[in-house]
């Protein structure tokens, strides 16, 4: 379509309308909401990992002056949080009898004030009995474990198996067979606004607000509805600014059906705001996933078969998360590998609960095949670009169907791959290698790797299939948008109004976007996923199409010429053959809202229309074998990367890192760029920095920003970043999701990077974070047996 | 109680405040100035970056009874009548933000910086906003965009200082 003057439409690199408010200071998030007459409440929590409660002391606790109330899952249950007595509260989100995880809340207090509440929270007195502690998942499955959960035997929460009829053949045929044990570690998303829920009752009307800073405001007013008792119809459930989310904001949390209770039961309005300790403690983790996958391959590289078998520590949770799923499904990635069994276990242990960590599932996968595969290379004494551009799918395969039957949408992995290696000068820099290496104490690494990221899950009783978004034309000829998806910093409102100004042909002063709340806003699964452009911004299309429709019908009607032969610009619908006919857009919001007899007969009134979209690449039922595809499109993205690590040390500095990143049709090149950017830095934090850690007791060690490492601006290199546009044919925009596929690379490129740099002094890196600490105790104790790796390697350049 | 006088954005305001009040509460919850945040409350994250006596801190480090007698700066001061400052814009341009939330903090410790000097390095600016943590950019537009605000800043003949 043609671009109007002075209008940002799709694909426009539109400057972000969000960020204004943002840097006046003028964002409003939930801890931001001052309500009349508010109270806090603070949260006692466990510090043990597993234990019975034996006791709880709130006495002291409740003589503080300012204190309202102290509430236990026993009192919850008798309904006595109030003088009203409501109902008692359906699945109490406090600890009955039981811990299983540092962090765990057993009380909440209500106070005057948010000192008071926490100096509260801390004069409360819980005795333990404590039970064994299993923090290790293995150690979990195995007889005579400590269980979690009675329901639950070997802790085993999930379990997931698939083959095809001919692996063991392919493998007892092949030439050679590569194996590998590798291990993703447990991260916190740690969005920098922790978590927080306001919520206020009006008992006149029976309705209850909440303000969650939360990805999806439907899920947690359905969970809150159930929990109270109420209709769902009554609790209305909002998302204000959110401070990021990166998954951790996902699902529901007992903090928002609690706050939601009391300020029920007290008749008071309530708020509560995380602190990073909480949330480090408490909040969803990520990742921790254990791999033992084989490769089946011909000498000349080819895999010819898959073989995985997939641990995953789920923390203490009885519901499995769609990580293991994630993984189970994709860990061919983008390889023609039709021969593939993956064994996949879930298991509980005594550590906070497991959740989405941007690249839920996804990020392990990746990690675990992109580092195998230079460990087959290796092996086999070929370049780690040759192994690949020997197994990628080939361009005229697409759509290519999976071995568990995932509908790949479309690439061009050999020109993405082959592109970033001449960004990095790859062929010079290999020669420049071993003369680098003469330097004394440093080696230099060179890392490739290419990423899948499978965008928009959607299944059976979770939902994601569609993208809805409802749309109304004022009097005026504003326009409101209310999306079924919010945005937690991505940027959404940009996009969504750039599709609705191309589309008609207004200028962005006179768009509204609406943001999430459960009143105004079409159902919808939350942010998650990368699902806003395969579903949200098709449906938004769909919506402005819809009432450009309806908008040429009534003009055309009235002008007595055919819709066909309108044209809709400058706030007017004009005829093209005589450009005297035309209507305002307040002539015919008039017309649609207030003179509805001079309506076409038969129409209904109104400019308000809501558009949706069902994304077509999703296969809900599963075959006998259980194949089925759960994702919309498949973004993916090739990185090299180069280090230099300090083998005295162990400290590894990132020389170059080159990314070229594919998501389909970029809606705003722009936002794409800045997403990618910080995605890339949270994996780098991922690959060398960030890990949490449960000693063998389930103390967590590391559980505040003192020891939890972030990067900061010093840890984060200059990033060659370049796009290919590759559309899929699946939506009308052609994008594919963005936002998440940086995260998976640097794991695996600067795995295969350091790995590269420390091989030929024996060490295999195959435990994440590569931590200074790490690398230089593999160095250490290289230094004693040479390791397969350096036997590899010395075969290869015998 | 303690009653203390600070003046924040130029407006003196006499408060009662609890001796153990820091001042981030005091600004959010008293003041109501709510574009400072709140990441970590242990110095690490860097989201409350105000100035005081025009050097950038971290807010929940400082009680607001050590502020009685003196100014700061939030970011809520630092648009002229309406206007943003050159900082303000070239974060905005840059695209130096994206959930907002590390925003105002990266703006003061990047205001702090400018202040003491016009034409940092590289090297300057990276130390100056070392303490702030962001989440969402991965900092390289945050460099960028101070560095743009540095070039049209050491143009101009006069910095605000406050």
């Amino acid at each position: 379509m043609d671009q109007p003057d002075g209008h940002e439409g799709i694909g426009a690199r539109a400057r972000r309308q969000e960020t204004e408010r943002f840097v006046k200071g003028a964002g409003r998030y939930v801890d931001d909401i001052h309500l009349p007459n508010q109270a806090f409440a603070a949260f006692v929590r466990s510090i043990a990992p597993h234990a019975v409660i034996a006791g709880i002391d709130l006495e002291a606790a409740r003589q503080l002056p300012g204190v309202i109330g102290i509430y236990t899952a026993a009192e919850l249950a008798r309904g006595s949080a109030s003088v009203l007595a409501p109902p008692g509260i359906a699945q109490c989100p406090l600890a009955a009898d039981r811990v299983r995880h540092i962090g765990e809340p057993i009380a909440v207090v209500v106070a005057e004030s948010r000192y008071v509440a926490m100096d509260a929270a801390l004069a409360v007195t819980v005795d333990y009995d404590a039970l064994p502690v299993v923090v290790d998942p293995e150690q979990a499955m195995a007889p005579g474990a400590p269980q979690l959960f009675a329901d639950r035997p070997h802790n085993i929460i999930e379990e997931l198996h698939f083959a095809t009829a001919d692996v063991d053949r392919v493998f007892a045929e092949a030439d050679h067979v590569v194996h590998a044990r590798l291990r993703s570690q447990r991260i916190s998303a740690c969005p920098m606004e922790p978590r927080a829920v306001a919520a206020a009752y009006d008992p006149g009307a029976d309705e209850l607000t909440v303000w969650v800073s939360s990805s999806g405001v439907h899920g947690v007013r359905s969970r809150i509805a159930q929990a109270l008792g109420m209709s769902e119809a009554n609790v209305r459930v909002i998302a204000p600014d959110v401070g990021g989310s990166f998954g951790a904001k996902n699902g529901v949390y007992p903090e928002e059906v609690l706050l939601a209770y009391l300020a029920r039961a007290l008749r008071r309005p309530l708020k509560w705001a995380e602190t990073r300790i909480e949330h480090l403690a408490a909040t969803k983790q990520g990742r921790d996933q254990t791999h033992e996958i084989e490769l089946a391959v011909r000498r000349d590289g080819r895999i010819l078969g898959l073989r995985d078998r997939i641990i995953a520590d789920m923390g203490a949770t009885s519901r499995p998360d769609n990580s293991l799923t994630s993984a189970f499904l994709y860990m061919s990635g983008p390889y023609d590998i039709q021969t593939y069994q993956v064994d996949a276990y879930g298991v509980a242990t005594n550590k906070a609960a497991h959740g989405s960590v941007r690249g839920i599932g996804k990020a392990d996968a990746a990690f675990v095949l992109e580092r195998t595969m230079d460990i087959a290379a290796r092996q086999l004494g070929l370049d780690p670009i040759e192994i690949r551009l020997r197994n990628f799918i080939p361009e005229d395969r697409f759509p290519y169907r999976t071995a568990t039957g995932a509908l790949l949408d479309s690439g061009r992995y050999h020109a993405c791959l082959r592109r970033a290696a001449e960004l990095a000068a790859y062929e010079q820099r290999r020669r420049e290698q071993a003369a680098l290496q003469q330097r004394p104490g440093v080696r230099r690494g060179i890392g490739v790797s290419l990423v899948i990221e499978p965008t928009g899950a959607a299944r059976r009783n979770v939902g994601g299939g569609y993208g809805a978004c409802r749309m109304r034309m004022e009097l005026s000829g504003a326009v409101s948008v209310f999306p079924n998806i919010g945005q937690q910093g991505q940027g959404h409102v940009t996009t969504i109004t750039q599709i609705v100004a191309e589309g008609l042909r207004l200028p962005k002063e006179l768009i509204h976007v609406y943001d999430s709340d459960s009143v105004f806003s079409p159902y919808g699964p939350g942010t998650g996923s990368s699902r806003s452009s395969v579903t949200l911004m098709p449906a938004v299309h769909v919506a402005t199409d819809l009432l450009r429709t309806k908008i040429l019908r009534i003009a055309a009607h009235r002008l007595g010429v055919e819709p066909g032969e309108l044209r809709l610009e400058n706030l007017a619908v004009r005829s093209a053959t005589s450009p005297d006919r035309s209507l305002s857009l307040r002539e015919i919001a008039q017309i649609a809202y207030l003179d509805i007899d001079l309506l076409p007969p038969g129409m209904e009134p109104a400019l308000e229309v809501t558009g949706y979209f069902v994304n077509p690449n999703i296969v809900y039922e599963r075959d006998e074998m259980g194949r089925r595809n759960e994702f919309m499109a498949y973004p993916y993205e090739a990185v090299v990367a180069v280090v230099d690590v300090d083998t005295t040390t162990g400290a590894v500095d990132i020389v170059k890192y080159v990314s070229v990143h594919d998501c389909g049709v970029m809606l705003n090149p722009r936002i794409v760029l800045t997403q990618h950017l910080g995605c890339i830095a949270q994996g780098i934090g991922a690959a060398l920095y960030e890990e949490l850690r449960y000693d063998e007791d389930g103390r967590l060690l590391n559980g505040t920003f003192m020891d939890y490492l972030l990067p900061t601006v010093n840890e984060i290199p200059d990033l060659v970043v370049e796009h290919m546009v590759t559309p899929t044919p699946f939506t009308p925009l052609g994008a594919k999701g963005a936002g998440e596929t940086g995260m998976l690379s640097p794991p695996a490129a600067l795995g295969n990077a350091i790995e590269d740099a420390l091989a030929p002094l024996g060490v295999e890196v195959r435990e994440l974070p590569y931590t200074p600490e790490r690398l230089r105790l593999l160095i250490k104790a290289a230094a004693g047996a040479p390791s397969r790796a350096a036997r590899d390697e010395e075969d290869r350049r015998g | 109680m303690a009653s203390i006088s600070v003046t924040v954005n130029g407006t003196t305001h006499q408060v009662e405040v609890e001796p153990r009040l820091l001042l981030v509460h005091l600004l959010r919850d008293v003041l109501g100035l709510t574009g400072t945040h709140i990441g970590c409350v242990v110095g690490r994250c860097g989201a409350c970056t105000v100035l005081w006596r025009g050097k950038p801190v971290k807010s929940c480090m400082v009680f607001a009874v050590q502020t009685d007698g003196s100014e700061v700066t939030t970011v809520e001061g630092l648009a002229r009548e309406g206007e943003l400052s050159p900082l303000q814009r070239a974060f905005w341009e840059f695209d130096a933000a994206e959930c907002g939330y590390c925003t105002p903090g990266m703006l003061m410790a990047a205001q702090g910086l400018l202040q003491r000097n016009r034409t940092p390095t590289e090297a300057e600016i990276k130390r100056a906003i070392s303490g702030n943590l962001c989440r969402c950019t991965g900092y390289l537009n945050i460099v960028r965009a101070i560095q743009a605000a540095s070039i049209e800043i050491s143009e101009e003949d006069d910095i605000r200082v406050f």
